[in-house]
């Protein structure tokens, strides 16, 4: 169902946790909620729960105002880092558990709990305590109890994150083809990059409160509007150079740091003005020879990770972060030259820190 | 949480019927006089000899009983604290005094106390020992003693399970840097037990303490205050004014007074606690 | 680690069992006495083992004096009171663990501290006033007063423990907030209420000073005033008390296998004595 957050504020004493946070979220859509912790994510998603009240703006749910209704009244289905199961209730009862609220029937709660616990691979765990399970069994048990009915809503609080690195991985895949063959509108809420650029059809980038960006992952991630969001996503992050646009050059000059810019870009970009430029670690080539417009510097650390090899790189004041081949190797204060890729430069108002190019 | 005072409403009514409205209702008992409200149940307490008497011993009560099973107690706990078999079962038979109805704990007492039929003077006397000076509660001067004892006898557990499970709480790291240090075991005890079982030693002592400035039930049943006005204590002096010569106002004020002690000697206790250097 | 000295290795288990012999004796004592003749009572030498047992004294105390009205009255007043302090107190509780106020929960500890013989004036008119006295209704109105503090302050510990996701799960699978508590709250925390429980029923079971001020009759006189009120007098009649003493303690024992796995927080609350 359609949810809609209408300029939702919210302090906890001093801390404005949301500040006139509005949001829609598509019926059926899967949307992703990402930020630094403590930015309000969680916050907002409890908002949507009914498990907290805004202090002011209003919660629509398909249309209805829900602003003031109670949990129960939403329908939702929610999972928790935590997994929050029954430890009192074995694993049949804690996925039946939302059923027996609502009173249904013997035999199709049976039915209906086999079905989300066969989806799960839960079959043979029926009969176990909470406490008998592994992380990632719980994890799915959390699941099966959302999905063994059919709510307004599906929310997650970081549900992967107490899972280990390799877990992690399956049950997100496991996860985004759940909700498509579900269908059922979703909000997830991480800090995780992967999983917010994997997951969501949409994603929408908080801090402190305010919505700084929403989009499709590759649009977010391509097209960062702001330099919190260009930091935030990608790991490692986005290279930054403080400087300006000397028209005359042709050029950003930040330093020793000299990027010859086209006439599209002189044309859009402020003359003078105080601007950062910001260049992904994939999008700089590395070499070992000097040519032309290539940047020098020296290697202070590489490091081989198997399927790329990252390399920081001191160049005059600054320090960057190259992504090259798996097979390339470095020493240490090993002299290198650096190409910023021009079609892959992205240039911020350094004041207010909104993207200017592209 | 919505609406949280909501679930606090039934408490707080309970509380405040059973407990503010009293206390305020015996402020007012406690200023009534016959000749109209005034202070003269207060002026009256400084020159009352039973009740200095009463208060005195009040204080030789809880002091005697205090040492006596904090003493005790620590030094159970001290020894216990170790792996041995059946400590289970010694925690459960030290569980059962406490827990007893302070008048059963009385009647037994006063079985095993009676000068005459008592198991105690009768064992001594199957000794051979002459047991016509051994009055225990009978007698003015061993009176107080013996009251003691009993309580000792109930509550020594008390102190013992608290403080040993203190003494499980502390963390095993820095006893064992101790050692590699080459601390004596004397040292251990002075300078890492004490001072890092200190929050323990003040709760036990203080609920303790509190417990015994209050003392009624044993003592009204073992002597009922007796013989004479030996182990009289504060709460039964107040008892005896209010339900033997009916006069509601001074007991009023007596209690108050016992109230204001009970503050001043657990607010003294806490600093000088505090002050220490750990 | 130093050898143990062989003084250490037995001195110590030889002190324990001595205190354990210490401890159980009087009980041992007062049980005897309960089924002793009364020839065999005051024996010099003391009979410790070999008597011939009898229980006259049980049959004297429910069939001739009136110990099953006083142990009715102890059942109930001790029950209802705990009942009653235990629903009242788990939603304050629960009430202080979600929503902390440092101050009010204090002040509820506060009330506890207070020595009972500054309130006993004032409930002893207001009861009078309401009615009340001489009947069970009066002991276990202060008896819920009397344990509140101590079940709100035994609960909320025990509800601070357990995260709130686990109520806000409940929630949001479509239960109120009563409903999670009642369903899943209250049976996590089934240990932790049992102990509170027994705590609460040994203080109320045990109360001897209101019980003794507000009863002047055998309609609301619980145990222990009963066996007081006969001790005090002149003629007394040991064997009767032993046994009535024996009755009185008997439930206690069944109360303290549910403690022992909170006893220490229990003790450090100041329970059992009221």
């Amino acid at each position: 169902m359609r949810i809609d957050l209408e300029s939702l504020s919210k302090n906890f004493g001093a801390t404005r946790v949301l500040r006139d946070f509005s949001l829609q979220i598509e019926d059926g859509e899967f949307l992703v909620l990402l930020g630094p912790s403590g930015c309000g994510k969680t916050t907002c998603l409890r908002t949507i729960a009914g498990l907290e009240q805004p202090d002011s703006g209003r919660v629509l749910l398909g249309g209805r105002d829900v602003t003031h209704a109670e949990p129960r009244d939403r329908d939702m289905a929610m999972v928790f880092q935590s997994y929050a199961l029954y430890p009192h209730l074995d694993v049949f009862e804690n996925i039946a558990f939302p059923l027996r609220v609502r009173k249904a029937g013997a035999k199709d709660v049976e039915r209906r709990v086999r079905q989300a616990a066969e989806r799960l691979g839960l079959g043979a765990l029926l009969q176990r305590r909470p406490r008998e399970l592994s992380g990632g069994q719980r994890q799915r048990v959390a699941l099966a109890r959302a999905i063994v009915r059919q709510p307004n809503a599906f929310l997650f609080d970081e549900p992967l994150s107490n899972l280990d690195a390799k877990l992690r991985v399956e049950m997100r895949a496991e996860l985004k083809r759940l909700q498509h063959d579900l269908g059922v509108t979703s909000v997830y809420v991480t800090h995780d990059q992967a999983e917010a650029m994997t997951l969501g059809r949409r994603l929408a980038v908080m801090k402190d409160g305010v919505l700084e960006q929403i989009g499709a992952p590759e649009e977010v991630y391509s097209h960062p509007a702001n330099l919190f969001v260009a930091g935030f996503l990608g790991n490692p992050a986005m290279n930054f150079f403080p400087g300006r646009v000397d028209s005359d050059a042709r050029a950003f000059v930040a330093g020793t740091v000299r990027v010859p810019l086209d006439a599209a870009q002189l044309d859009r970009l402020p003359v003078g003005a105080a601007v950062t430029l910001g260049v992904r670690p994939e999008n700089i080539d590395l070499g070992r020879t000097s040519n032309d417009g290539w940047i020098g510097g020296r290697v202070y650390v590489s490091e081989a990770m198997g399927n790329e090899t990252l390399v920081i790189a001191t160049v005059g004041e600054y320090q960057v972060c190259c992504r090259t081949t798996p097979e390339a190797r470095f020493d240490f204060e090993a002299p290198v030259w650096l190409r910023l890729r021009p079609d892959r430069l992205h240039f911020f108002d350094s004041a207010t820190t909104r993207a200017l190019w592209p | 949480m919505r609406r949280a005072w909501l679930w606090f409403a039934p408490a707080m009514v309970v509380l405040v019927a059973l407990s503010v409205y009293p206390f305020l209702y015996a402020v007012d008992i406690s200023l009534r006089t016959p000749s109209g409200y005034g202070l003269s149940n207060f002026t009256r307490l400084p020159t009352d000899q039973f009740f200095l008497v009463s208060l005195w011993q009040t204080l030789v009560y809880t002091a005697g009983a205090l040492a006596l099973e904090f003493t005790l107690g620590f030094v159970l706990a001290m020894l216990v604290n170790r792996e041995f078999r059946g400590r289970q079962v010694l925690r459960s038979i030290l569980l059962i005094p406490m827990l007893l109805p302070p008048v059963v704990v009385a009647v037994i007492w006063r079985l095993i106390l009676n000068p005459e039929f008592g198991v105690l003077n009768g064992t001594l006397r199957t000794l051979g020992f002459d047991t016509k000076g051994l009055t225990w509660l009978g007698a003015e001067r061993s009176a107080m003693f013996s009251v003691i004892l009993v309580d000792v006898w109930q509550w020594t557990p008390f102190m013992f399970l608290l403080l040993l499970a203190g003494l499980q709480g502390l963390p095993v790291e820095p006893f064992e840097a101790a050692v590699v240090d080459g601390a004596s075991r004397w040292q251990i005890f002075r300078r890492l037990t004490l001072p890092m079982l200190k929050p323990v030693i003040a709760i036990a002592v203080l609920l303790r303490g509190m417990d015994l400035l209050r003392v009624f039930d044993q003592i009204f049943i073992l002597t009922q205050g007796g013989p004479g006005f030996a182990t009289e204590t504060v709460t039964l002096y107040i008892y005896r004014t209010a339900f033997r010569y009916w006069n509601f106002g001074y007991a009023a004020a007596m209690s108050f007074v016992l109230l204001v002690a009970i503050t001043v000697i657990t607010r003294s206790f806490l600093r000088i606690l505090r002050q220490q250097p750990a | 680690m130093k050898r143990q000295s062989s003084l250490e290795k037995f001195a110590g288990p030889a002190l324990l069992a001595g205190v354990a012999a210490l401890t159980l004796f009087p009980v041992y004592w007062l049980v005897t006495m309960s089924i002793k003749q009364e020839v065999d009572q005051f024996a010099v030498p003391p009979l410790w083992i070999s008597f011939r047992p009898t229980l006259e004294h049980y049959y004297d105390i429910f069939w001739v004096r009136p110990f099953a009205t006083y142990f009715f009255n102890s059942v109930v007043v001790a029950g209802v009171s705990t009942v009653v302090a235990l629903a009242i107190g788990t939603l304050a509780a629960y009430s202080l663990a979600r929503s902390p106020r440092p101050g009010l929960a204090f002040w509820v500890l506060s009330t506890r501290m207070f020595p009972p013989i500054v309130s006993v004036i004032p409930l002893l008119l207001m009861l009078r006033w309401a009615g009340l006295l001489n009947s069970r209704t009066a002991l276990i109105i202060l008896y819920t007063g009397f344990n509140l503090p101590f079940v709100i302050w035994m609960m909320r510990g025990f509800f601070a423990e357990i995260p709130p996701d686990l109520e806000e799960a409940a929630m949001m699978d479509g239960e109120t907030r009563l409903g999670a508590l009642w369903k899943v709250l209250l049976p996590v925390v089934k240990p932790g209420l049992a102990a509170t429980a027994a705590f609460c029923l040994v203080i109320a079971w045990n109360e001897f000073l209101f019980a003794l001020i507000m009863s002047q009759t055998d309609a609301g006189t619980t145990l222990p005033v009963g066996i007081a009120g006969r001790v005090t007098q002149y003629e007394i009649k040991w064997g009767a008390m032993s046994a009535a003493g024996v009755v009185a303690m008997l439930p206690v024992f069944l109360f303290a296998s549910a403690m022992q796995k909170h006893l220490v927080r229990g003790l450090s609350l100041g329970a059992v004595k009221g």
